[in-house]
Protein backbone atom coordinates (compact mmCIF):
# COMPACT_ATOMS: atom_id res chain seq x y z
CA UNK A 1 0.00 0.00 0.00
CA UNK A 2 2.94 2.59 0.92
CA UNK A 3 4.72 1.56 -1.99
CA UNK A 4 1.73 2.09 -3.99
CA UNK A 5 1.22 5.71 -2.76
CA UNK A 6 4.98 6.11 -3.16
CA UNK A 7 4.98 5.12 -7.03
CA UNK A 8 1.65 6.88 -7.76
CA UNK A 9 2.11 10.32 -5.75
CA UNK A 10 2.26 13.03 -7.71
CA UNK A 11 -0.76 11.30 -9.68
CA UNK A 12 -2.82 11.14 -7.04
CA UNK A 13 -1.63 14.75 -5.68
CA UNK A 14 -3.15 15.63 -9.35
CA UNK A 15 -6.53 13.86 -8.85
CA UNK A 16 -6.79 15.47 -5.50
CA UNK A 17 -6.50 18.79 -7.16
CA UNK A 18 -8.99 17.91 -10.08
CA UNK A 19 -11.35 16.78 -7.31
CA UNK A 20 -10.90 19.62 -5.28
CA UNK A 21 -11.44 22.34 -8.10
CA UNK A 22 -14.65 20.32 -9.16
CA UNK A 23 -15.95 20.31 -5.72
CA UNK A 24 -14.93 24.07 -5.29
CA UNK A 25 -16.44 25.01 -8.51
CA UNK A 26 -19.94 23.44 -7.32
CA UNK A 27 -20.07 24.39 -3.90
CA UNK A 28 -19.43 27.88 -4.41
CA UNK A 29 -21.43 28.36 -7.93
CA UNK A 30 -18.23 29.82 -9.44
CA UNK A 31 -19.51 31.51 -12.94
CA UNK A 32 -17.93 29.36 -15.62
CA UNK A 33 -17.14 33.23 -17.35
CA UNK A 34 -14.36 33.11 -14.50
CA UNK A 35 -13.25 29.65 -13.37
CA UNK A 36 -14.63 26.67 -15.41
CA UNK A 37 -15.50 23.03 -13.42
CA UNK A 38 -12.84 20.52 -14.79
CA UNK A 39 -16.28 18.54 -15.90
CA UNK A 40 -17.21 21.34 -17.86
CA UNK A 41 -13.50 21.64 -19.70
CA UNK A 42 -13.63 18.34 -20.61
CA UNK A 43 -17.47 18.56 -22.54
CA UNK A 44 -16.53 21.19 -23.84
CA UNK A 45 -13.75 19.74 -25.29
CA UNK A 46 -15.42 16.78 -26.80
CA UNK A 47 -17.58 19.07 -27.99
CA UNK A 48 -14.74 21.31 -30.20
CA UNK A 49 -14.10 17.71 -31.45
CA UNK A 50 -10.96 15.71 -32.43
CA UNK A 51 -10.49 16.88 -36.20
CA UNK A 52 -10.22 20.71 -34.45
CA UNK A 53 -8.32 19.96 -32.17
CA UNK A 54 -5.38 17.78 -33.91
CA UNK A 55 -5.45 20.77 -36.19
CA UNK A 56 -4.75 23.51 -33.93
CA UNK A 57 -2.19 21.13 -31.86
CA UNK A 58 -0.49 20.67 -36.07
CA UNK A 59 -0.49 24.36 -36.03
CA UNK A 60 1.24 25.10 -32.99
CA UNK A 61 3.90 21.56 -32.43
CA UNK A 62 5.01 23.02 -36.36
CA UNK A 63 5.97 26.62 -35.33
CA UNK A 64 7.31 25.31 -32.17
CA UNK A 65 9.36 22.57 -33.94
CA UNK A 66 10.58 24.75 -36.58
CA UNK A 67 11.56 27.33 -34.31
CA UNK A 68 13.18 24.53 -31.89
CA UNK A 69 15.06 22.83 -34.83
CA UNK A 70 16.24 26.58 -36.50
CA UNK A 71 17.61 27.57 -32.87
CA UNK A 72 19.73 24.43 -32.46
CA UNK A 73 20.66 25.18 -36.24
CA UNK A 74 21.51 28.61 -35.23
CA UNK A 75 23.14 27.85 -31.54
CA UNK A 76 25.32 25.39 -31.64
CA UNK A 77 27.98 26.59 -34.78
CA UNK A 78 27.75 29.92 -32.84
CA UNK A 79 28.75 28.17 -29.81
CA UNK A 80 31.49 26.60 -31.45
CA UNK A 81 32.60 29.75 -32.79
CA UNK A 82 32.31 31.50 -29.27
CA UNK A 83 34.76 28.74 -27.70
CA UNK A 84 36.91 28.70 -30.60
CA UNK A 85 37.63 32.28 -30.93
CA UNK A 86 37.92 34.71 -28.52
CA UNK A 87 37.97 37.79 -31.28
CA UNK A 88 34.15 36.01 -32.24
CA UNK A 89 33.01 35.86 -28.53
CA UNK A 90 33.79 39.33 -27.82
CA UNK A 91 31.88 40.71 -30.70
CA UNK A 92 28.87 38.80 -30.56
CA UNK A 93 28.31 37.65 -26.84
CA UNK A 94 27.42 41.80 -26.04
CA UNK A 95 24.65 41.32 -29.73
CA UNK A 96 23.43 37.78 -27.73
CA UNK A 97 22.72 39.24 -24.52
CA UNK A 98 21.32 42.40 -26.71
CA UNK A 99 18.85 40.01 -28.23
CA UNK A 100 17.82 37.83 -25.00
CA UNK A 101 17.28 40.82 -22.79
CA UNK A 102 14.45 42.38 -25.29
CA UNK A 103 11.23 41.04 -24.35
CA UNK A 104 10.37 39.49 -27.72
CA UNK A 105 6.77 39.83 -26.72
CA UNK A 106 7.05 43.13 -27.34
CA UNK A 107 8.67 43.24 -30.96
CA UNK A 108 6.67 40.69 -32.02
CA UNK A 109 4.27 42.96 -33.46
CA UNK A 110 7.24 45.07 -34.98
CA UNK A 111 8.15 40.67 -36.64
CA UNK A 112 5.01 40.59 -37.99
CA UNK A 113 4.54 43.80 -39.87
CA UNK A 114 8.38 43.39 -41.37
CA UNK A 115 7.86 39.22 -42.28
CA UNK A 116 4.19 39.71 -43.02
CA UNK A 117 1.58 37.23 -41.34
CA UNK A 118 2.67 33.75 -42.86
CA UNK A 119 4.47 30.75 -40.39
CA UNK A 120 7.66 32.59 -40.87
CA UNK A 121 7.01 35.57 -38.69
CA UNK A 122 5.68 32.87 -36.51
CA UNK A 123 8.85 30.75 -36.79
CA UNK A 124 11.22 33.81 -36.35
CA UNK A 125 9.61 35.20 -32.97
CA UNK A 126 9.98 31.00 -31.31
CA UNK A 127 13.77 30.85 -32.50
CA UNK A 128 14.23 34.17 -30.82
CA UNK A 129 12.71 32.93 -27.42
CA UNK A 130 14.50 29.62 -27.43
CA UNK A 131 17.75 29.71 -29.05
CA UNK A 132 19.88 31.77 -26.43
CA UNK A 133 20.20 28.97 -23.52
CA UNK A 134 20.96 26.88 -26.38
CA UNK A 135 23.92 29.06 -27.47
CA UNK A 136 25.34 30.00 -23.36
CA UNK A 137 24.98 26.38 -21.85
CA UNK A 138 26.96 24.52 -25.39
CA UNK A 139 29.42 26.94 -24.93
CA UNK A 140 29.62 26.40 -21.45
CA UNK A 141 29.80 22.79 -22.04
CA UNK A 142 32.94 23.18 -24.80
CA UNK A 143 34.67 24.76 -22.67
CA UNK A 144 34.26 22.69 -19.70
CA UNK A 145 36.20 19.98 -21.45
CA UNK A 146 39.16 19.26 -19.73
CA UNK A 147 42.40 21.24 -20.09
CA UNK A 148 45.03 18.05 -20.12
CA UNK A 149 43.07 16.35 -22.58
CA UNK A 150 43.34 18.98 -24.67
CA UNK A 151 46.68 20.10 -24.47
CA UNK A 152 47.22 15.70 -24.86
CA UNK A 153 45.63 15.84 -28.24
CA UNK A 154 47.49 18.81 -29.32
CA UNK A 155 51.06 17.36 -28.24
CA UNK A 156 49.70 14.41 -30.40
CA UNK A 157 49.13 16.71 -33.28
CA UNK A 158 44.98 15.52 -33.61
CA UNK A 159 43.43 18.79 -35.86
CA UNK A 160 41.17 21.01 -34.68
CA UNK A 161 37.86 19.14 -35.62
CA UNK A 162 39.06 15.95 -34.17
CA UNK A 163 39.88 17.87 -30.39
CA UNK A 164 35.98 18.89 -31.34
CA UNK A 165 34.75 15.51 -32.34
CA UNK A 166 36.15 13.61 -29.66
CA UNK A 167 36.99 15.66 -26.31
CA UNK A 168 35.16 18.80 -26.18
CA UNK A 169 31.64 17.68 -27.53
CA UNK A 170 31.05 14.59 -25.77
CA UNK A 171 32.49 16.49 -22.69
CA UNK A 172 29.42 19.24 -23.78
CA UNK A 173 26.66 16.90 -24.12
CA UNK A 174 24.87 17.03 -20.55
CA UNK A 175 25.35 20.75 -21.05
CA UNK A 176 23.98 20.56 -24.76
CA UNK A 177 21.05 18.69 -23.50
CA UNK A 178 20.25 20.75 -20.14
CA UNK A 179 20.03 23.37 -22.64
CA UNK A 180 17.91 21.64 -25.23
CA UNK A 181 15.15 20.67 -22.25
CA UNK A 182 14.96 24.49 -21.56
CA UNK A 183 14.46 25.43 -24.94
CA UNK A 184 11.71 22.82 -26.33
CA UNK A 185 9.35 24.15 -23.21
CA UNK A 186 10.66 27.66 -24.64
CA UNK A 187 9.42 26.57 -28.10
CA UNK A 188 6.36 26.04 -27.42
CA UNK A 189 6.00 29.31 -25.43
CA UNK A 190 7.41 31.02 -27.99
CA UNK A 191 4.80 29.39 -30.73
CA UNK A 192 2.07 30.71 -28.40
CA UNK A 193 3.30 34.31 -28.04
CA UNK A 194 3.90 34.13 -31.75
CA UNK A 195 -0.01 33.02 -32.61
CA UNK A 196 -1.01 35.95 -29.76
CA UNK A 197 0.38 38.42 -32.32
CA UNK A 198 -0.55 36.40 -35.79
CA UNK A 199 -2.53 33.31 -36.70
CA UNK A 200 -5.14 31.97 -38.02
CA UNK A 201 -5.31 28.17 -36.55
CA UNK A 202 -3.20 26.56 -33.42
CA UNK A 203 -3.72 26.35 -29.81
CA UNK A 204 -2.45 29.85 -28.44
CA UNK A 205 -5.28 31.29 -31.32
CA UNK A 206 -7.82 29.11 -30.22
CA UNK A 207 -6.94 30.77 -26.46
CA UNK A 208 -7.68 34.00 -27.52
CA UNK A 209 -10.30 33.15 -30.02
CA UNK A 210 -12.33 31.36 -27.04
CA UNK A 211 -11.72 33.93 -24.03
CA UNK A 212 -13.51 36.30 -27.01
CA UNK A 213 -16.34 34.52 -27.28
CA UNK A 214 -16.93 33.85 -23.81
CA UNK A 215 -16.15 29.94 -24.78
CA UNK A 216 -13.79 30.16 -21.23
CA UNK A 217 -13.67 26.52 -20.99
CA UNK A 218 -12.34 25.45 -24.45
CA UNK A 219 -10.02 28.20 -23.50
CA UNK A 220 -8.85 26.04 -20.55
CA UNK A 221 -8.97 22.56 -22.26
CA UNK A 222 -6.61 24.52 -24.95
CA UNK A 223 -4.39 25.60 -22.01
CA UNK A 224 -4.29 21.70 -20.74
CA UNK A 225 -3.53 20.66 -23.87
CA UNK A 226 -0.39 23.07 -24.24
CA UNK A 227 0.72 21.73 -20.73
CA UNK A 228 0.74 18.24 -21.72
CA UNK A 229 2.43 19.41 -25.24
CA UNK A 230 5.81 20.51 -23.39
CA UNK A 231 5.80 18.26 -20.83
CA UNK A 232 5.72 15.09 -23.52
CA UNK A 233 8.29 17.41 -25.93
CA UNK A 234 10.58 17.50 -22.36
CA UNK A 235 10.04 13.50 -21.35
CA UNK A 236 10.66 13.28 -25.79
CA UNK A 237 14.21 14.67 -25.35
CA UNK A 238 14.73 12.93 -21.75
CA UNK A 239 14.42 9.89 -23.45
CA UNK A 240 16.32 11.19 -26.89
CA UNK A 241 19.61 11.66 -23.70
CA UNK A 242 19.18 8.13 -22.38
CA UNK A 243 18.88 6.07 -25.82
CA UNK A 244 21.74 8.56 -27.47
CA UNK A 245 24.02 8.94 -24.53
CA UNK A 246 23.63 6.65 -21.92
CA UNK A 247 27.13 7.47 -20.26
CA UNK A 248 26.58 11.31 -19.69
CA UNK A 249 23.67 11.22 -17.79
CA UNK A 250 25.63 12.41 -14.58
CA UNK A 251 24.09 15.74 -15.04
CA UNK A 252 26.86 18.75 -14.95
CA UNK A 253 27.06 20.70 -12.00
CA UNK B 1 -20.07 92.77 6.06
CA UNK B 2 -21.29 90.01 3.67
CA UNK B 3 -21.11 86.61 5.08
CA UNK B 4 -22.75 84.90 2.11
CA UNK B 5 -19.26 83.90 0.66
CA UNK B 6 -18.47 82.49 3.99
CA UNK B 7 -22.07 80.61 4.52
CA UNK B 8 -21.58 79.25 0.69
CA UNK B 9 -18.43 77.94 1.34
CA UNK B 10 -19.56 75.94 5.24
CA UNK B 11 -22.19 74.73 3.44
CA UNK B 12 -20.17 73.36 0.94
CA UNK B 13 -18.32 71.88 3.02
CA UNK B 14 -20.98 70.07 4.94
CA UNK B 15 -22.13 68.67 2.04
CA UNK B 16 -18.90 67.30 1.10
CA UNK B 17 -18.03 65.62 4.39
CA UNK B 18 -21.67 64.07 4.29
CA UNK B 19 -21.46 62.79 0.83
CA UNK B 20 -17.60 61.99 0.17
CA UNK B 21 -17.52 61.21 -3.17
CA UNK B 22 -18.31 57.53 -4.42
CA UNK B 23 -16.27 55.21 -6.17
CA UNK B 24 -17.08 53.60 -9.12
CA UNK B 25 -14.63 51.74 -11.62
CA UNK B 26 -14.91 51.93 -15.27
CA UNK B 27 -13.64 49.51 -17.87
CA UNK B 28 -12.96 50.64 -21.01
CA UNK B 29 -13.19 48.01 -24.04
CA UNK B 30 -9.81 48.81 -25.83
CA UNK B 31 -7.10 51.12 -25.43
CA UNK B 32 -7.79 55.03 -24.66
CA UNK B 33 -8.85 56.45 -28.41
CA UNK B 34 -10.46 59.36 -29.46
CA UNK B 35 -13.74 57.51 -29.72
CA UNK B 36 -13.59 57.34 -25.84
CA UNK B 37 -12.69 60.92 -25.27
CA UNK B 38 -16.18 61.80 -23.88
CA UNK B 39 -15.27 59.54 -20.97
CA UNK B 40 -11.83 61.47 -19.83
CA UNK B 41 -14.21 64.80 -20.68
CA UNK B 42 -16.78 63.35 -18.54
CA UNK B 43 -13.83 63.44 -15.52
CA UNK B 44 -12.22 66.43 -16.58
CA UNK B 45 -14.77 68.36 -17.08
CA UNK B 46 -16.51 67.02 -13.24
CA UNK B 47 -19.45 65.76 -15.00
CA UNK B 48 -18.71 62.40 -12.57
CA UNK B 49 -17.79 64.63 -9.53
CA UNK B 50 -21.21 66.93 -9.66
CA UNK B 51 -22.73 63.45 -9.20
CA UNK B 52 -20.82 62.61 -6.39
CA UNK B 53 -19.02 59.89 -8.32
CA UNK B 54 -14.88 59.14 -7.78
CA UNK B 55 -14.56 57.25 -11.32
CA UNK B 56 -11.38 54.93 -11.91
CA UNK B 57 -10.63 54.51 -16.00
CA UNK B 58 -9.00 51.51 -16.73
CA UNK B 59 -8.62 49.85 -20.59
CA UNK B 60 -9.20 46.96 -21.63
CA UNK B 61 -8.64 44.30 -24.55
CA UNK B 62 -12.03 43.86 -26.52
CA UNK B 63 -15.83 43.94 -25.45
CA UNK B 64 -15.16 40.57 -24.32
CA UNK B 65 -12.83 41.13 -22.19
CA UNK B 66 -14.69 44.33 -20.38
CA UNK B 67 -17.63 42.73 -20.31
CA UNK B 68 -16.43 39.53 -18.11
CA UNK B 69 -14.56 42.41 -16.13
CA UNK B 70 -17.52 43.96 -15.32
CA UNK B 71 -19.36 40.37 -14.70
CA UNK B 72 -16.73 39.09 -12.42
CA UNK B 73 -16.94 42.55 -10.41
CA UNK B 74 -13.20 43.81 -11.42
CA UNK B 75 -15.55 46.96 -12.40
CA UNK B 76 -18.40 48.33 -11.80
CA UNK B 77 -19.55 49.69 -15.52
CA UNK B 78 -18.13 49.19 -18.42
CA UNK B 79 -18.26 49.62 -22.59
CA UNK B 80 -18.59 46.87 -25.36
CA UNK B 81 -20.36 46.20 -28.23
CA UNK B 82 -23.54 44.41 -27.53
CA UNK B 83 -23.42 41.82 -29.32
CA UNK B 84 -20.50 40.67 -27.42
CA UNK B 85 -22.92 40.91 -24.70
CA UNK B 86 -25.76 38.46 -26.62
CA UNK B 87 -22.80 35.93 -27.56
CA UNK B 88 -21.88 35.69 -23.59
CA UNK B 89 -25.72 34.99 -22.83
CA UNK B 90 -25.70 32.37 -25.76
CA UNK B 91 -22.80 30.55 -24.25
CA UNK B 92 -24.15 30.76 -20.29
CA UNK B 93 -24.44 34.01 -19.72
CA UNK B 94 -22.80 37.19 -17.45
CA UNK B 95 -23.83 39.20 -14.92
CA UNK B 96 -24.16 42.21 -17.11
CA UNK B 97 -27.00 44.57 -18.66
CA UNK B 98 -26.86 47.03 -21.53
CA UNK B 99 -28.04 50.21 -19.83
CA UNK B 100 -27.24 52.58 -22.68
CA UNK B 101 -27.12 52.50 -25.90
CA UNK B 102 -23.95 54.91 -27.69
CA UNK B 103 -23.76 53.55 -31.42
CA UNK B 104 -27.20 52.79 -33.19
CA UNK B 105 -24.96 51.99 -36.25
CA UNK B 106 -22.19 49.08 -36.37
CA UNK B 107 -18.67 50.61 -36.80
CA UNK B 108 -17.80 47.44 -38.54
CA UNK B 109 -15.89 48.54 -42.09
CA UNK B 110 -13.67 47.58 -44.75
CA UNK B 111 -10.60 49.97 -44.82
CA UNK B 112 -8.35 49.82 -48.12
CA UNK B 113 -6.59 51.97 -50.63
CA UNK B 114 -7.11 53.38 -54.04
CA UNK B 115 -4.61 50.85 -55.43
CA UNK B 116 -6.11 47.93 -54.27
CA UNK B 117 -8.97 47.91 -56.68
CA UNK B 118 -11.83 47.78 -54.02
CA UNK B 119 -14.08 49.96 -54.26
CA UNK B 120 -16.99 48.03 -53.27
CA UNK B 121 -17.95 45.27 -50.98
CA UNK B 122 -18.13 42.67 -54.43
CA UNK B 123 -14.40 43.72 -55.09
CA UNK B 124 -13.39 41.64 -52.11
CA UNK B 125 -13.33 38.24 -53.51
CA UNK B 126 -9.87 36.42 -54.26
CA UNK B 127 -8.05 39.63 -51.79
CA UNK B 128 -6.26 39.41 -48.88
CA UNK B 129 -7.82 40.79 -45.58
CA UNK B 130 -6.02 41.45 -42.70
CA UNK B 131 -8.60 41.84 -39.31
CA UNK B 132 -7.68 41.81 -35.20
CA UNK B 133 -7.50 38.11 -33.83
CA UNK B 134 -10.65 38.90 -31.06
CA UNK B 135 -12.32 41.87 -33.16
CA UNK B 136 -16.13 41.68 -32.81
CA UNK B 137 -16.62 42.32 -36.44
CA UNK B 138 -15.04 38.97 -37.17
CA UNK B 139 -17.92 36.60 -36.70
CA UNK B 140 -20.09 39.47 -38.77
CA UNK B 141 -17.97 39.34 -41.73
CA UNK B 142 -18.73 35.81 -43.38
CA UNK B 143 -22.75 36.63 -42.81
CA UNK B 144 -22.06 39.91 -44.62
CA UNK B 145 -20.42 38.52 -47.34
CA UNK B 146 -23.22 36.36 -47.46
CA UNK B 147 -26.35 38.21 -47.49
CA UNK B 148 -24.31 40.22 -50.34
CA UNK B 149 -24.06 37.00 -52.47
CA UNK B 150 -19.77 36.84 -51.96
CA UNK B 151 -18.67 33.73 -51.22
CA UNK B 152 -16.60 34.11 -47.86
CA UNK B 153 -14.05 31.46 -49.20
CA UNK B 154 -12.70 33.51 -52.32
CA UNK B 155 -10.95 36.22 -49.53
CA UNK B 156 -8.12 35.11 -47.71
CA UNK B 157 -8.30 36.39 -44.41
CA UNK B 158 -5.87 36.97 -41.72
CA UNK B 159 -5.86 37.42 -38.06
CA UNK B 160 -3.10 39.30 -36.79
CA UNK B 161 -2.75 41.82 -33.55
CA UNK B 162 -4.68 44.68 -34.11
CA UNK B 163 -1.28 47.00 -33.94
CA UNK B 164 -0.48 45.38 -37.22
CA UNK B 165 -3.17 46.70 -39.04
CA UNK B 166 -2.28 49.63 -40.49
CA UNK B 167 1.08 49.12 -41.30
CA UNK B 168 0.59 45.74 -43.31
CA UNK B 169 -1.96 48.25 -45.32
CA UNK B 170 0.23 51.02 -45.74
CA UNK B 171 3.07 48.53 -47.01
CA UNK B 172 0.77 46.70 -49.35
CA UNK B 173 1.33 43.23 -47.51
CA UNK B 174 -2.74 43.11 -47.53
CA UNK B 175 -5.33 44.89 -49.69
CA UNK B 176 -7.73 45.61 -47.41
CA UNK B 177 -8.21 45.46 -42.89
CA UNK B 178 -11.41 44.89 -41.30
CA UNK B 179 -11.44 47.88 -38.43
CA UNK B 180 -14.26 49.98 -36.73
CA UNK B 181 -14.79 53.37 -38.71
CA UNK B 182 -13.84 55.18 -35.32
CA UNK B 183 -10.17 54.57 -36.41
CA UNK B 184 -9.81 55.99 -39.65
CA UNK B 185 -8.05 59.03 -38.55
CA UNK B 186 -5.20 56.88 -36.74
CA UNK B 187 -5.07 54.77 -39.73
CA UNK B 188 -4.76 57.37 -41.98
CA UNK B 189 -1.97 59.34 -40.50
CA UNK B 190 -0.14 55.79 -40.87
CA UNK B 191 -1.34 55.40 -44.51
CA UNK B 192 0.22 59.42 -45.62
CA UNK B 193 3.73 58.50 -44.37
CA UNK B 194 3.70 55.81 -47.27
CA UNK B 195 2.36 58.42 -49.59
CA UNK B 196 -1.38 56.42 -49.53
CA UNK B 197 -4.80 57.71 -49.04
CA UNK B 198 -7.54 55.57 -47.29
CA UNK B 199 -10.93 54.37 -48.69
CA UNK B 200 -13.40 53.59 -45.64
CA UNK B 201 -16.45 50.99 -47.24
CA UNK B 202 -18.90 50.76 -43.98
CA UNK B 203 -20.67 47.62 -43.66
CA UNK B 204 -23.87 49.57 -43.11
CA UNK B 205 -23.74 50.28 -46.89
CA UNK B 206 -24.38 46.76 -47.40
CA UNK B 207 -27.35 45.97 -44.73
CA UNK B 208 -25.61 45.68 -41.61
CA UNK B 209 -28.08 47.17 -39.42
CA UNK B 210 -28.27 46.81 -35.52
CA UNK B 211 -26.59 48.20 -32.61
CA UNK B 212 -23.18 48.65 -31.66
CA UNK B 213 -21.16 49.81 -28.58
CA UNK B 214 -23.39 50.50 -25.29
CA UNK B 215 -22.62 51.31 -21.72
CA UNK B 216 -22.92 48.76 -19.39
CA UNK B 217 -23.41 48.49 -15.99
CA UNK B 218 -23.15 44.69 -13.42
CA UNK B 219 -26.26 43.07 -12.47
CA UNK B 220 -24.81 43.30 -8.76
CA UNK B 221 -25.02 47.45 -9.18
CA UNK B 222 -28.27 47.34 -10.37
CA UNK B 223 -30.04 45.48 -7.82
CA UNK B 224 -27.55 47.34 -5.20
CA UNK B 225 -26.80 50.81 -6.59
CA UNK B 226 -29.49 51.97 -8.92
CA UNK B 227 -29.20 55.67 -7.72
CA UNK B 228 -25.51 55.77 -8.60
CA UNK B 229 -25.77 53.95 -11.63
CA UNK B 230 -28.77 56.48 -12.59
CA UNK B 231 -25.71 59.08 -11.56
CA UNK B 232 -22.80 58.09 -13.52
CA UNK B 233 -25.50 57.49 -17.33
CA UNK B 234 -26.69 60.88 -16.30
CA UNK B 235 -23.45 62.27 -15.47
CA UNK B 236 -21.82 60.11 -18.98
CA UNK B 237 -25.14 61.63 -21.42
CA UNK B 238 -23.74 65.43 -20.18
CA UNK B 239 -20.03 64.35 -21.05
CA UNK B 240 -21.19 63.23 -24.32
CA UNK B 241 -23.20 66.16 -25.40
CA UNK B 242 -20.12 68.17 -24.05
CA UNK B 243 -17.87 65.93 -25.96
CA UNK B 244 -20.35 66.57 -29.43
CA UNK B 245 -20.04 70.21 -29.02
CA UNK B 246 -16.22 70.54 -28.20
CA UNK B 247 -14.74 67.11 -29.84
CA UNK B 248 -10.82 69.05 -29.18
CA UNK B 249 -11.32 69.75 -25.53
CA UNK B 250 -12.83 66.37 -25.06
CA UNK B 251 -9.33 64.97 -27.01
CA UNK B 252 -7.28 68.00 -24.81
CA UNK B 253 -9.01 66.30 -21.46
CA UNK B 254 -7.95 62.67 -22.57
CA UNK B 255 -4.38 63.80 -23.51
CA UNK B 256 -4.19 65.50 -19.94
CA UNK B 257 -4.75 61.93 -18.56
CA UNK B 258 -2.68 59.87 -21.51
CA UNK B 259 -0.04 61.99 -22.23
CA UNK B 260 0.97 60.15 -25.11
CA UNK B 261 -1.93 60.68 -26.92
CA UNK B 262 -2.29 62.73 -30.09
CA UNK B 263 -4.66 65.46 -29.70
CA UNK B 264 -5.50 65.97 -33.10
CA UNK B 265 -6.00 62.57 -34.21
CA UNK B 266 -8.34 61.80 -30.96
CA UNK B 267 -10.48 64.51 -31.94
CA UNK B 268 -10.73 63.39 -35.58
CA UNK B 269 -11.67 59.63 -34.18
CA UNK B 270 -14.42 61.41 -32.30
CA UNK B 271 -15.36 63.28 -34.94
CA UNK B 272 -15.74 60.42 -37.16
CA UNK B 273 -17.72 58.47 -34.46
CA UNK B 274 -20.53 61.09 -33.95
CA UNK B 275 -22.44 59.83 -36.80
CA UNK B 276 -22.87 56.45 -35.13
CA UNK B 277 -23.95 58.29 -32.30
CA UNK B 278 -26.15 60.78 -33.52
CA UNK B 279 -28.14 59.62 -36.41
CA UNK B 280 -32.07 59.02 -38.05
CA UNK B 281 -32.52 56.39 -35.40
CA UNK B 282 -31.48 58.07 -32.53
CA UNK B 283 -33.56 60.97 -33.89
CA UNK B 284 -36.18 58.54 -34.13
CA UNK B 285 -35.96 56.95 -30.89
CA UNK B 286 -34.12 59.15 -28.77
CA UNK B 287 -30.38 59.04 -27.61
CA UNK B 288 -29.81 55.76 -25.48
CA UNK B 289 -32.64 53.79 -26.27
CA UNK B 290 -32.94 50.47 -27.31
CA UNK B 291 -35.74 49.80 -29.82
CA UNK B 292 -36.98 46.52 -29.68
CA UNK B 293 -37.34 45.84 -33.43
CA UNK B 294 -33.39 46.97 -34.48
CA UNK B 295 -32.69 44.92 -31.10
CA UNK B 296 -33.64 41.60 -32.13
CA UNK B 297 -32.20 42.50 -35.59
CA UNK B 298 -28.91 42.77 -33.62
CA UNK B 299 -29.59 39.55 -32.04
CA UNK B 300 -30.36 38.32 -35.47
CA UNK B 301 -27.06 39.05 -37.18
CA UNK B 302 -25.12 37.10 -34.15
CA UNK B 303 -27.20 34.05 -34.10
CA UNK B 304 -26.43 33.99 -37.80
CA UNK B 305 -22.40 34.93 -37.26
CA UNK B 306 -22.27 32.20 -34.73
CA UNK B 307 -24.66 29.62 -35.62
CA UNK B 308 -27.04 30.24 -32.39
CA UNK B 309 -30.44 29.29 -32.47
CA UNK B 310 -32.71 32.58 -32.21
CA UNK B 311 -34.62 31.36 -29.60
CA UNK B 312 -31.16 30.88 -27.53
CA UNK B 313 -31.10 34.41 -26.38
CA UNK B 314 -33.97 36.53 -25.89
CA UNK B 315 -32.12 39.91 -26.29
CA UNK B 316 -35.02 42.11 -24.19
CA UNK B 317 -33.24 40.44 -20.91
CA UNK B 318 -29.81 41.71 -21.51
CA UNK B 319 -31.10 45.09 -21.76
CA UNK B 320 -32.21 47.98 -18.74
CA UNK B 321 -34.39 50.26 -19.86
CA UNK B 322 -35.38 51.73 -16.61
CA UNK B 323 -31.45 53.72 -15.96
CA UNK B 324 -32.38 56.23 -18.71
CA UNK B 325 -34.64 58.84 -16.88
CA UNK B 326 -33.25 62.32 -17.26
Amino acid sequence: MKSLLNRHASLLAFAVVLLCWEAGCRVFQVPVFVLPAPSAIVISAIDLGLPRWLEHLAATLQVALLGYAAAIAIALPLAIGITKSPLLSRTLMPWLVVVQSTPIVAIAPIIVVTLGAGTLPRVVITTLIAFFPLVISTATGLAAAPAELIELSRSLRAPRWREYTQIRLPYAVPYVFAALKVAITLAVIGAVVAEFVAAEKGLGYLILFATSSFKVPVAFAALALLVSCSLLLYALIVWLHRRLFPWSLSAPN
Amino acid sequence: MNLRPLLASLALAALGSAHAAEKLTVQLDWLPGGDKSFVYAGLKQGYFAAEGLDVTILPGRGSADAITKVGSGAADVGFGGISALMMAAAEGGVPVKAVMSLYSKQPDSLFTTPGSGIKSLKDVAGKTVATSTFSSSNSLWPVVLESNGIDPSKVKLLKVDPSTLAPMLAQGRVDATINWVTVAPAVQSVLKQAGKDLVVVPWTSYGLDGYGWSAMASDKLIKERPDTLKRYLRALNKALQFAIANPDKAAADLKSVVPEADVAVIAAEFRSSIPLLQNEITQREGFGKFEPKLLAATWGWVAKSMDYAPAKVDPEKLVDRSFLGK
